[in-house]
């Protein structure tokens, strides 16, 4: 799917979000959205960027496309520096990465009708004028499934599935290279699920997207992406091919993290075993010394309460953050 | 006697645009000691049944029924001041957002002792150690300290474990627990649904499972109730429903699922459509617009046919009137007798 060509490279991106307090507003503590994190994503791949509440995937990103300016770090799209980019730059920049969001109704605005919401990045680029915007217009309509005269409708006459699908339309008026997915298809019913993520990688196949897909669901992942990240407060904690991180996840938390999915067939599930951690998701305003994990960890030794593991290669493309992996020589431990 | 009987249960909301008819029709029942699952995407009126069940809905909702019958007694003959006696006593629910559920200007210990001194009569030392008891048992460290923090002091995770303690601090016969693990992280999901397992076994709590992940139920559920445009469409143990649907909504669900065991790339199977508007359901099948195998007779109202071993499913597929109607996918089909809803 890929041809080896590098289209976005986030390096040691930090996101801190300060927290103010008293009459004077002194800055008291930071939220550590992303504290360090480093990855790249090749030219038509999908890399799914999984995570709880609180692990930063959504402030990624944000990040990527600038709407959320980087505490520290480096974002390169096509070798571009981001982050150094003035408006003017930035706004050429939109035109090539955009983003789709999680909730179908509050990302449309109620007073446009569909047709003006897919127009508006059309003549905000400056990309089509008169008749040219109707057109077009109508053949993204259709690109997503929708009908031509839906143009003339606002978006409280859709159902969750159609908004999304006029989310869609609209991310792909620019004809952008590649589209930050944010949880797509969390907020809708599982049969409307499907016919958005076939949706997506048709337009995929057709246009040679590249994706970042953020979601909590391991099993949509799964199914859509090329590479996986699993990020744990703040810090991606491992990195890997699709099918390597889910049949051989070398971190603890990811282990646990699929074994927490419940698969739908009642006799596998009385066969599974299920690693259940003890205690809650840090808060990444005052996240753990050492390895964030090392509270929840079943493994966890000495080390890991003091020293921050680092992202380190364990086979090739395989990445984890793990004191006890690199203790074993690469080898995950087995919780099962 | 089964501990709960619902029977031809509807429930119609008055809107501006005319009246929503969320429950059509409803028949099902449950067994002492039950962990019945109620799936259904939005809409399909699980969480209306369990509200009308409990007589919580707002006055813009009319409930009626043949029988909801909890061990025998009919609920709809219950004045208020006895429904109040049975809800949080004999049937206890929890919902999805633990914040919007509990008190936030009263502590966790003043809330959990508000029902037992109510339902149990307990007195205010009785009712503080029961409290405790409570928080031990759903796994809330310290729990004498953690008695006089608020709401707000506590993670989601705990906060519903917080509830989970309230709903069974009176031995309740049945506990609804409406999407009780749908606002929690996967992890912590787990945590909530081993808890909600090792306290069933411990107390022998019927629980109504209403969800729209079928994970969730292929986990936690003996048996399964489907429900499509506010009525049931499908019933039978976890072990049937996953291996051998009989309702192509349910095989729809089925096959639009990405798993996480998938090995190979597999294009998805999405239903095709949007669900029915409630405003105008049709006289028959509510699934029949989006379904494959449509035929002409699937516009009159369809019965339920009986495969066996508890096994339902409301589809004419299986009727012998409809053997010629069957779309040539469907040739192979067995017929089967009609049956009726199990009580």
């Amino acid at each position: 799917m890929t041809n080896g060509s590098t289209l976005v490279r986030a390096k040691e991106l930090y996101k801190y979000f300060p927290i103010y307090a008293g009459l004077t507003s002194r800055h008291v503590a930071d939220v550590r959205a992303v504290d360090g994190v480093s990855f790249s994503i090749e030219e038509g791949e999908t890399l799914g960027l999984v995570g709880e509440s609180g692990s930063g995937k959504t402030t990624v990103g944000r990040l990527l496309l600038r709407l959320l300016p980087a505490t520290k770090g480096e974002i390169l799209f096509e070798e571009r520096d981001v982050l150094a980019m003035n408006r003017t730059q930035i706004r050429r920049l939109r035109r090539a990465m955009q983003i789709i969001f999680q909730d179908p109704f509050a990302s449309l605005n109620p007073r446009m009708t569909v047709g003006e919401i897919v127009a508006e990045p059309l003549r905000i680029h400056g990309l089509a004028s008169g008749k040219g915007i109707e057109d077009r217009v109508r053949e993204l309509l259709e690109l997503v499934g929708l009908q031509p005269y839906h143009a003339n409708r606002y978006p409280h006459e859709f159902s969750g599935g159609q908004r999304q699908r006029v989310g869609v339309a609209r991310a792909l008026a620019v004809n952008p290279k590649f589209i930050v997915c944010d949880e797509p298809v969390s907020a809708l019913d599982v049969s409307i699920q499907a016919q958005v993520i076939n949706l997506l990688e048709d337009l995929q196949a057709k246009f040679r997207l590249t994706y970042l897909f953020i979601a909590h669901d391991l099993s949509v992942v799964r199914h859509i992406s090329t590479r996986v990240a699993v990020m744990y407060v703040g810090k991606i904690v491992e990195l890997a091919d699709r099918d390597e991180l889910y049949q051989n996840p070398l971190h603890p938390y990811t282990q646990a993290l699929l074994s927490a999915i419940p698969i739908p067939d009642p006799v596998l599930e009385k066969r599974r075993k299920r690693i259940v951690l003890t205690g809650d998701i840090p808060s990444p305003v005052n996240p753990p010394p050492g390895c964030r994990f090392h509270t929840r960890c079943p493994v966890a030794f000495e080390r890991c309460t003091i020293e921050e593991p680092p992202l380190r290669e364990y086979a090739p493309g395989h990445f984890a953050a793990c004191h006890w992996v690199e203790e074993h020589g690469g080898r995950g431990p087995d919780l099962t | 006697m089964r501990l709960l009987e619902v029977e031809n249960l509807r429930t119609i909301f008055r809107t501006e645009d005319g009246p929503v008819t969320a429950v059509n029709g409803l028949t099902f029942g449950l067994d002492a000691g039950e962990t019945l699952g109620i799936v259904g995407e939005s809409g399909s009126g699980k969480s209306v049944t369990a509200l009308s069940i409990m007589r919580l809905l707002a006055r813009n909702a009319t409930v009626t029924a043949d029988r909801i019958a909890l061990l025998g007694e009919n609920l709809p003959d219950k004045s208020e001041a006895e429904m109040r006696r049975i809800r949080g006593y004999k049937i206890a629910m929890i919902f999805q957002d633990p914040m919007t559920s509990l008190n936030p200007v009263l502590t966790i210990g003043e809330q959990i002792a508000e029902a037992v001194r109510l339902h149990l009569g307990l007195n205010k030392r009785e009712a503080r150690d029961r409290a405790v008891e409570m928080l031990h048992k759903v796994r809330i460290p310290l729990p004498e300290k953690r008695l006089g923090d608020y709401p707000h002091q506590f993670s989601g995770g705990m906060r519903q474990r917080v509830m989970i303690a309230m709903a069974l601090s009176c031995n309740p016969q049945l506990l609804i627990a409406d999407e009780p693990t749908t606002a929690l992280d996967v992890t912590i999901q787990a945590q909530v649904l081993e808890l909600m397992n090792d306290l069933q076994r411990e107390t022998g709590a019927a629980i109504i499972l209403i969800t729209h992940d079928l994970g969730v139920v292929a986990e936690f559920c003996r048996n399964v109730l489907v429900m499509y445009g506010g009525n049931m469409v499908e019933y039978a143990t976890a072990e049937q429903i996953f291996g051998a649907p009989r309702m192509p909504y349910t095989q729809g669900l089925l096959a639009s699922l990405p798993r996480l065991d998938d090995r190979e790339h597999r294009r998805l199977d999405p239903i095709a459509g949007q669900p029915p508007n409630l405003l105008r359901l049709p006289r028959g099948c509510a699934f029949a617009p989006r379904c494959a195998y449509r035929m002409p007779i699937c516009d009159t109202p369809v019965p339920l046919y009986d495969f066996g071993h508890g096994h339902m499913a409301r589809c004419y597929l299986y009727d012998e009137r409809a053997r010629d109607q069957r779309p040539p996918a469907a040739q192979a089909l067995p017929v089967v007798p009609a049956g009726s809803a199990p009580r």
